[in-house]
């Protein structure tokens, strides 16, 4: 528990190192709203994220995060708002032309290509455009599917179909087929949902590790699982309703009082 | 130019009525099993075929009304029987794949078809209210001609179209049929026995195809054949797709623009009764370029 | 004794026969259909075969599509027909020779995939099903219909469209447009199976699974849907070509619901998804509803002296019919893969000693 405490600051500390004082924007998320129907579920949200920044959104059940993530990934374009993906506004492209500027995705519910090998499933993000231009000279597509499988400990299921492998893993899978594009921007939906302890901790330390591999890259992360997420993340953000309702470091937001009433129903009464 | 005007609106109204009934049995399992089902011209067939078979045995004094009617209504119980059973056989077991109950349904299709053909032969058997009821004149409404059957097919389909609707809103029967469209699981959940709603749905389904295999029939072609089940089966999924698959209203207001696109041509066009079974496809796949899902149809954007 | 002395052969010669690759399996196969003509089995049953390698292209198409892009097409006579009729308009008004009359119709039918592919994206599941099969049907009754019949034939089409080897006399002529089209079944086949066990077929299969997922990878779906709807009307489209040549007829009924399904059983009897399976299909369709139960069976009854009821015309398609739909039922994987899965649960079984003499060893694909 101390020592995973201690493994997570030393990180924060070294990604501010990496990236030194001179952060640019990759995205800039002004005012958007979505609604659905009556419904509300995106309120008027603004922020940016810098470049290599790791960055974790938070909130309880129906906050709006997943919409969030559809809105930044352009499967659902915003009722209004602007989204500025490295000063260019992105909102109405479709979806794979977005994944091809840099901005990959994964999903909360898995989403396998059922009838493929494992191999295979990464090789279809290495088909498109982007991942294609991405792969290194004199490397074939399989070899680097196999490797990226390798990041995320999947090596031995590689040839599988995806339809027998359990759902820790295709889990992991969806993180290979997110990475296999080489995005500047990753969004993580949910990747602990449905693990169990120890699956979480290897996909900490695999989400740390490619974070310290590629210092440029950015990736935000939804959860509602909060000790997983607050070790891992140097910002957090705090969605309610559609709305943004706090920003800060994990230890500023344990600490507000208005993201622990959310969070628990009501405010605390100390015994 | 009036008189045109005045038969495409009598004509075409009074057809629309028919076919709405026609898509309505489509558009009903569709929405509740999420069968996609080839075979509805079949039933649609079947349905005139029992009505002649049915009739020649005679029940009630053959030849009265009182028999067409007992035997247009026996018609489509049997009917909703047989597709019942055919249902839990050969519809059941594939359910969840698309592309295997299309398949099945073709070759329902065309069992059907070819059992016809060697039962009956390949005769046209009159189907026809009989010769001496008042149904078989003719009235003439505004200078155009209609047969009087022709508007009793109309009344009678937007009857039977309103007792349906009845049925879905009020009974406990129409409850389940709403709960399992919306979310099978859930409503298995809740105790509803599926298989035995989607067999009685497709019966359902088949009835009101036989009602409108019989009607239509008997008021404008007046003949059975082995072939007869494919322009009803075009035209119902072209009015159940412009529609929206699955939806009531959909295949209603389907049935109207179909009807009258169709009588449109009729009387406008030179030579358009041959090409007036196009008239629907076309109308359907221009508006399916406009509105992908039909005009009512269910939208999903992004299922998660 | 006997018995295990039986049992012993029976498991060498099952390791003999199972141990050979799928690969060689349908280099065998084709083999055997080289020797066909040599039987002779006389010109009926060489145009059986010729039929049955025309379906089997068009069949094949159609898997491309459905099988593996997930696109269903209940509409695949629309290609064929276009096919058919661009032969038969080119030979009535130009009287272009059949070398150029058959690329032409093939690209006009790629082409009609092509452009139809566009609209058919924007829907999905049963309303592209449904949407697919109303093109024909508009088609059928366009050339039909009287005013076009100066173009199109009306209900007679064209007829007398030039044969392949009009020099050669009858028997010969069959048996060289037998191997022609053979031949254009084995390249096509063999086309049609690399494009999808390509890395672009993976892509397609992608598709097939979950079309979202795939976008979200960076995967332009419209374009590869496009491509897939290009290939398969491309193959379907040199079918119904070469039907029109060897019928030497290009009619109406060619656009008809009956040839649209006609690719749907036969891939469904084979294994939807294969690409080999529709081969195997279509020939079980052409030998059993054109041989064994058009000739065989009234031949055996004769030799008893009975005679067969006329119906029973009728009642071959309704059995091959029932057979099909007992098929998706109880196999729902189609024949030619219950076979592979078959053969290869057999393999798994088998004890590596028991294998015998390993001589296809080499043919073998290493296993991961």
């Amino acid at each position: 528990m101390n020592e995973d405490l201690e493994f997570g600051r030393d990180t924060r500390k070294l990604n501010t190192e990496v990236k030194g004082g001179s952060a640019m924007q990759v995205l800039e998320v002004e005012n958007i709203t979505k609604s659905f129907g009556g419904l509300k579920a995106v309120d008027n949200v603004s922020f940016h994220i810098d470049e290599g920044e790791l960055v974790g959104i938070i909130g309880p059940n129906g906050a709006g995060k997943t919409t969030l993530f559809n809105l930044l990934s352009c499967f659902l374009s915003p009722d209004s708002g602007t989204i500025k993906f490295k000063g260019e506004n992105i909102i109405g492209m479709a979806p794979h032309k977005v994944v091809n500027l840099g901005i990959a995705r994964t999903f909360q519910v898995v989403r396998p290509f059922r009838h493929l090998p494992v191999i295979a499933n990464v090789m279809v993000a290495l088909k498109s455009p982007r991942g294609a231009k991405k792969i290194e000279w004199l490397k074939t597509m399989e070899r680097k599917a196999a490797d990226l499988l390798e990041d995320v400990g999947l090596s031995e299921l590689m040839l599988e179909p995806a339809e027998n492998v359990g759902h820790g893993d295709l889990k992991r899978l969806e993180i290979a087929k997110a990475l296999a594009t080489e995005p500047d921007v990753l969004l993580l939906d949910e990747p602990f949902g449905g693990l169990n302890p120890l699956e979480v901790d290897f996909l900490t330390k695999s989400i740390l590790r490619m974070h310290l591999d590629e210092p440029r890259r950015s990736i935000i992360i939804v959860e509602h699982k909060l000790y997983a997420l607050m070790k891992l993340v140097k910002e957090v953000k705090v969605l309610h309703r559609g709305k943004k309702i706090a920003e800060g470091t994990p230890e500023e937001i344990a600490n507000n009082k208005k993201v622990v009433e959310v969070y628990m129903g009501g405010p605390i009464k100390h015994a | 130019m009036l008189n045109d005007l005045i038969e495409i609106f009598l004509l075409g109204g009074l057809q629309s009525g028919m076919y709405s009934l026609l898509a309505l049995g489509f558009t009903l399992i569709y929405g509740i099993s999420g069968v996609v089902n080839l075979a509805h011209g079949s039933f649609y067939m079947l349905g005139a075929y029992m009505f002649v078979t049915l009739g020649a045995i005679g029940f009630l004094g053959a030849g009265t009304m009182l028999n067409a009617v007992f035997v247009l209504v026996l018609a489509a119980i049997v009917v909703g029987i047989i597709a019942s059973m055919i249902y839990r056989v050969t519809i059941h077991p594939v359910l969840g794949d698309e592309v295997a109950i299309m398949v099945a349904t073709v070759c329902i299709a065309l069992i059907m078809q070819q059992f016809v053909i060697i039962f009956y032969g390949v005769t046209f058997p009159r189907v026809a209210w009989p010769e001496d009821s008042i149904l078989m004149n003719t009235a003439n409404i505004l200078g155009v001609t209609i047969e009087y059957s022709y508007i009793a097919a109309f009344v009678v389909s937007l009857a039977l179209f309103g007792t349906l609707m009845l049925i879905i809103t009020k009974t406990k029967m129409g409850k389940a049929m709403r709960a399992v469209s919306q979310d099978v699981e859930a409503a298995m959940l809740m105790g509803i026995n599926t298989e035995r709603l989607y067999m009685l749905t497709m019966g359902l389904s088949a009835m009101l195809a036989t009602f409108a295999g019989i009607l239509i029939t008997s008021s404008t072609t007046k003949s059975a054949g082995a072939w007869m089940w494919l322009q009803p089966l075009a035209l119902s999924f072209a009015i159940v797709i412009l529609g929206g698959l699955g939806s009531i209203k959909g295949s209603l207001i389907g049935g109207f623009i179909l009807g009258y696109a169709e009588q449109t041509v009729k009387t406008t066009v030179p030579e358009g009764g041959a090409i007036v079974g196009v008239v629907p496809l076309i109308v359907m796949v221009l508006v399916l370029l406009l509105r992908p899902k039909g005009l009512f149809g269910k939208r999903v954007e992004l299922e998660e | 004794m006997v018995r295990s002395y039986f049992r012993r052969a029976y498991s060498s010669f099952t390791a003999h026969v199972f141990d050979i690759p799928p690969r060689f399996m349908a280099f065998l196969f084709f083999l055997l259909l080289l020797t066909v003509p040599a039987m002779q089995l006389g010109s009926y049953v060489l145009r059986l075969l010729i039929m049955a390698n025309i379906f089997a292209i068009f069949a094949v198409s159609w898997d491309l599509l459905v099988g593996r892009t997930g696109q269903i097409s209940l509409g695949h006579a629309l290609f064929f027909g276009i096919g058919g009729y661009t032969s038969g308009l080119l030979f009535q008004f130009f009287a272009l020779p059949i070398w150029v009359t058959i690329p032409a119709a093939v690209a006009i039918g790629a082409l009609a995939g092509f452009l139809i592919g566009f609209p058919c994206l924007r829907v999905k599941g049963p309303y592209l099903a449904l949407i697919t099969m109303a093109f024909p049907l508009i088609l059928s009754n366009l050339v039909k219909w009287s005013p076009l019949e100066p173009i199109f034939g009306g209900e007679l089409g064209f007829r007398s469209l030039p044969p392949f080897f009009p020099f050669l006399p009858f028997t010969q002529a069959i048996m060289a447009e037998y191997y022609l089209i053979l031949l254009l079944l084995f390249v096509s086949s063999i086309v049609i199976y690399k494009i999808a066990n390509s890395k672009t077929g993976i892509v397609f299969v992608s598709i097939l699974d979950d079309e979202v997922a795939s976008k979200a990878c960076g995967i332009n779906v419209t374009r590869y849907k496009i491509f897939a709807f290009t290939i398969s009307s491309f193959f379907a489209s040199l079918a119904g070509c070469l039907q029109a040549h060897i019928l030497k007829l290009a009619n109406p009924p060619m656009f008809s619901l009956d040839i649209s399904f006609l690719p749907v059983i036969l891939t469904f009897l084979g294994g939807i998804g294969t690409i080999y399976g529709p081969i195997v299909g279509s020939y079980i369709y052409v030998i059993l509803d054109r041989y064994i139960m058009s000739i065989l069976l009234p031949k055996a009854f004769e030799s008893v002296g009975w005679t067969l009821p006329r119906e029973f015309d009728f009642a071959k398609l309704l059995i091959f019919t029932l057979i099909v739909l007992v098929l998706i039922i109880k196999w729902p994987r189609g024949l030619a893969r219950f076979a592979t899965d078959e053969l290869q649960n057999l393999e798994e079984a088998r004890d590596l000693d028991e294998r015998g003499p390993r001589i296809w060893k080499r043919y073998k694909k290493t296993k991961h």
